[in-house]
């Protein structure tokens, strides 16, 4: 590729972004490779191939639905994109048969998420059925039941009744979608089978009293072109997803100028403590020692969070470009990507994106003829959760133990290798660039009155999608896990949700009508942090999750400090006795002072935030602490065994023997 | 002249050669010749020691090859990332992409070679979790042990593994073939719980999949990369 010009970026961003109604795309990222989509998208390469057709089958990234990798998305035959879930090889030539040479969708693999459209603007030609209510069981009988309906008004061969795999609504009955529109009929009886295919199918109207009129609460800006453009191909991010426009509009302005847009924007950073990233940009640009450093740290060392893998693994290029907008606003000559080695797909298409930036001119020297000159490389981590901290993360990419270091200096003062440095998380770059490009106050719409914009979560646990979500700030927990991912796992009860990982704390069913933003989480004794969202059901037990958490932190201690070092142990040791039935009462006191004296005198984040779970669990379930300690031992077994063998201490003794 | 002969003839086992390869052997050989006369005879002494200074001369000549081996990978790893502050750790991954671990002998000419001393290279290698000092097997199996992957029942997938081989988090089968390991999350939280066996991930693992993976690796061609 030769170099880009900034008047080749301008002719872009005039060109409407080409409309293609012909492709296969299938999402490879680490989640759907291990599903086995590599072998999904060799199978539609050779049926294609063995079909004869022309349609391109192209490698995306993902969308963030994990629960149904592997994911392809299909358009074809004049159909609008259609979702297919749990796509194995196998499925792959069915596919090209029914869809793509015959216009018909397979059964029980297609995602429609309800669009809340009210209108029929076009004739009716598939129906899609899904029985959402408990045990789901009546799909195939209202299939049929349509089937017939439409035989006998002779459009059986006309309109297509498929089954489908989810439909964006959950716990509301039978379902029925109309397409290509979009309207979706729900709580839907076998009386209504014969009304909805005379007034809507035949007739074109809507019905009302069964109509879903609730929209998707989601707002895709971080995730923007996530399972929409190949990661790998630099032209995809230019011509279909406005790349570089961001970053040709932060050139346009002086870096003050990028600054108070970011500062309209609201911006916080959404690595987990919200500091305004405004701000942080300002006290780097502001020092007057050079060179200057910018990080984006891809440090995803919380278990359960994954967001900012799948956006390096799909889209690279806006976070590369995030971070030359960084680097221009405070003055930075040098990025570094700061990746876990646990993501090897995720370095490796960040590599691919840096040496195609390279080859196009948009890293070095001179980028477009501006006179900035810029350039980014990639250090990675080893396996450290303390290395998420930022002095911690700086002495790690100065190749040395990653033990954090006492702030102030802060970074954005003191920070690689004594330069001021801005620190930015993977998802705050990503916004970066669509604030450039629309503007701040358009980010600020979105959001709550102290936290700006939406957040991803990646929602797992016990739930029954588990996917990326980005909601706008604001939005309800109880929205988040009901009415995006459908609830708890086999329609059980909630317990609770946690968040924000091992520095988090859990939040109790009560409270999930609370609108996310930094502040209330906190007020709940749990925190945003990077936004990992674990869903527990009745049958969790708070004490085993605690001690989960606990144990993570005290592995992951670096020993630097006596408090977080002897402190966190301590706790263990107590949860651990409360765990096996043979804890004393005034443990759970013990267990209070120690969190206190941890949180206090912490060195960093990690010591400060470890008591987080233990806190918040005694204070909403400490009825369950008091369980185990009245219990016994054989109350502690008995949960044990509810859990399935989560106390593996003791489930394995005897395999030992055996196995030996 | 014929040390076996001697041997032999001074009362050992004619039959058992086995102390040309063994130094135990070799040992009781002598003292058994010993025995018998009351001394050891010149010849059976010096054909001894001709044949242990080939011996050590081949070893030398080995370890020397090894040597070059390690110091020319290091030297090539020091290269690719000369120049670059803070670069330890980058090579360190270098390095273990390349033996699957950090062994000690490039870990001390690593230390030659960049001029850094070697407990500042052990510093970092102890303090980061994916660096490895001991040789993995010749079959990995890793246990996700995140959050999601916790509450779905990762702890049975260990409690299976241990059954199956015997060996329990971070350890390696007497046969080497088996290395079982336990890691934080691998961000496949969607495909809970999730194993990862000789570098492909396998979601949504049940207790009973894990003896169908142990035997696909060891159906695997026995040369497969660690």
């Amino acid at each position: 590729m030769k170099p880009l010009t900034l008047d080749d970026l301008a002719a872009l961003a005039s060109r409407p972004a080409p409309v293609t109604t012909d492709f296969v795309r299938v999402q490879l990222d680490t989640g759907g490779i291990a599903a086995g989509a590599e072998e999904t998208f060799a199978a539609f390469r050779s049926a294609v191939a063995a079909a004869a057709l022309s349609t391109p089958v192209l490698r995306v990234g993902s969308h963030g639905r994990s629960w149904a990798d592997p994911v392809v998305e299909v358009a074809a035959a004049g159909l609008p994109p259609v979702l297919y879930g749990g796509v194995k090889a196998d499925v792959a030539p069915q596919i090209v048969a029914a869809h793509l040479q015959s216009g018909r969708l397979i059964d029980d693999h297609v995602i429609a998420p309800a669009s809340g459209a009210a209108e029929l603007a076009a004739p009716v030609t598939h129906l899609l059925v899904l029985d959402t209510g408990v045990g789901e069981a009546k799909t195939k009988f209202f299939q049929f039941s349509f089937v017939e309906e439409l035989k006998r008004r002779g459009l059986a061969d006309q309109i297509q009744v498929a089954r489908a795999l989810d439909l964006g609504v959950y716990d509301e009955g039978v379902v029925v979608t109309l397409l290509p529109a979009g309207v979706t009929y729900t709580n839907v009886l076998a009386p209504d089978v014969a009304r909805i295919v005379e007034q809507s199918v035949q007739g074109r109207q809507v019905l009302d009293d069964l109509l879903w009129k609730r929209t998707d609460p989601q707002v895709r800006i971080v995730l923007r072109n996530c399972g929409s453009i190949d990661p790998e191909s630099l032209p995809d991010y230019l011509e279909r997803a406005h790349g570089y426009q961001g970053l040709r509009a932060a050139l346009a302005r002086t870096p003050e100028q990028v600054i108070e847009e970011l500062k309209v924007s609201g911006l916080r950073g959404r690595g987990g403590a919200g500091f305004p990233t405004w701000l942080k940009w300002t006290n780097t640009r502001i020092q007057k020692s050079e060179p200057r450093c910018v990080i984006c740290n891809g440090d995803e060392g919380d278990p359960g969070a994954f967001m900012d893998r799948s956006v390096l693994e799909s889209d690279p290029h806006s976070v590369l470009e995030g971070l030359m907008i960084a680097g221009y606003a405070i003055g930075a000559a040098h990025g570094y990507f700061y990746i876990r080695a646990e993501y090897p797909k995720a370095v490796e298409r960040v590599e691919r994106a840096l040496a195609q930036a390279r080859e196009a001119g948009l890293l070095g020297r001179n980028i477009l003829g501006t006179g900035f000159s810029f350039d980014a490389k990639i250090r990675l981590g080893a396996g450290a959760f303390v290395c998420g901290e930022e002095t911690a993360l700086i002495a790690s990419i100065e190749g040395k133990r990653g033990s954090p270091s006492p702030r102030p200096p802060y970074p954005s003062v003191r920070g690689l290798w004594g330069r001021p440095t801005a620190i930015n998380n993977v998802e705050t770059l990503a916004n970066v660039p669509a604030i450039l490009l629309r503007g701040g106050a358009w980010y600020a719409g979105y959001g709550t009155e102290t936290t700006k914009g939406t957040k991803v979560f990646a929602v797992t646990g016990k739930v029954k999608n588990a996917q990326l979500v980005e909601v706008p700030m604001g939005t309800t927990l109880r929205s988040i896990v009901f009415d995006v991912c459908g609830g708890v796992l086999e329609d059980k009860d909630i317990k609770a949700v946690q968040t924000g990982g091992p520095s988090g704390g859990v939040i109790p069913d009560k409270h999930l009508d609370t609108p996310v933003a930094y502040e209330t989480l906190q007020q709940l004794g749990s925190i945003m942090g990077s936004g990992g969202m674990i869903v527990m059901d009745t049958t969790d037990s708070m004490v085993d999750v605690a001690k989960f958490f606990l144990k993570f932190c005290v592995d992951e201690s670096c020993g630097k400090c006596a408090p977080c070092r002897i402190g966190g142990f301590q706790m263990l040791q107590i949860l651990d006795r409360i765990s096996r039935g043979r804890g004393a009462a005034e443990d759970i006191a013990a267990l209070r002072r120690i969190c206190q004296a941890m949180q206090k005198a912490s060195l960093c984040g990690l010591g400060q935030t470890a008591p987080n779970p233990v806190l918040s669990t005694l204070r909403y379930f400490d009825e369950e602490y008091k369980a185990y300690i009245e219990g016994g031992p054989s109350y502690a077994r008995k949960m044990a065994r509810a859990a399935g063998g989560a106390e593996p201490a003791r489930a394995l003794a005897p395999a030992t023997t055996e196995g030996a | 002249m014929n040390p076996s002969a001697h041997a032999s003839g001074a009362g050992a086992d004619p039959a058992n050669e086995s102390w040309r390869n063994d130094e135990g052997a070799l040992l009781t050989m002598l003292e058994e010749v010993e025995r018998k006369h009351g001394y050891i005879p010149q010849q059976v002494g010096d054909e001894v020691s001709r044949l242990l200074e080939l011996k050590l001369e081949r070893i030398k000549r080995a370890q020397a090859k090894l040597e070059t081996g390690i110091r020319r990978d290091v030297q090539r790893h020091v290269a690719r990332w000369s120049g670059e502050e803070g670069n330890l750790i980058m090579i360190l991954h270098a390095i273990q992409n390349q033996y699957g671990y950090v062994p000690r002998e490039v870990a001390m000419e690593l230390s030659r070679e960049l001029g850094v001393r070697l407990a500042r290279i052990y510093e970092v290698i102890t303090f980061y979790h994916y660096f490895k000092l001991q040789p993995p097997g010749k079959h990995n199996v890793t246990v996700c042990n995140g959050t999601a992957c916790y509450l779905k029942g990762a702890a049975g997938l260990l409690a299976e593994l241990r059954t199956q081989l015997g060996v329990g988090e971070g350890q390696t089968t007497p046969d080497r073939e088996f290395h079982v390991d336990v890691v934080r999350c691998i961000g496949c939280c969607g495909m809970s719980p999730a194993v990862v066996c000789d570098g492909k991930t396998h979601g949504r693992v049940k207790p009973a999949d894990i003896a169908g993976f142990l035997a696909a690796a060891r159906a695997a061609s026995p040369e497969a990369k660690p």
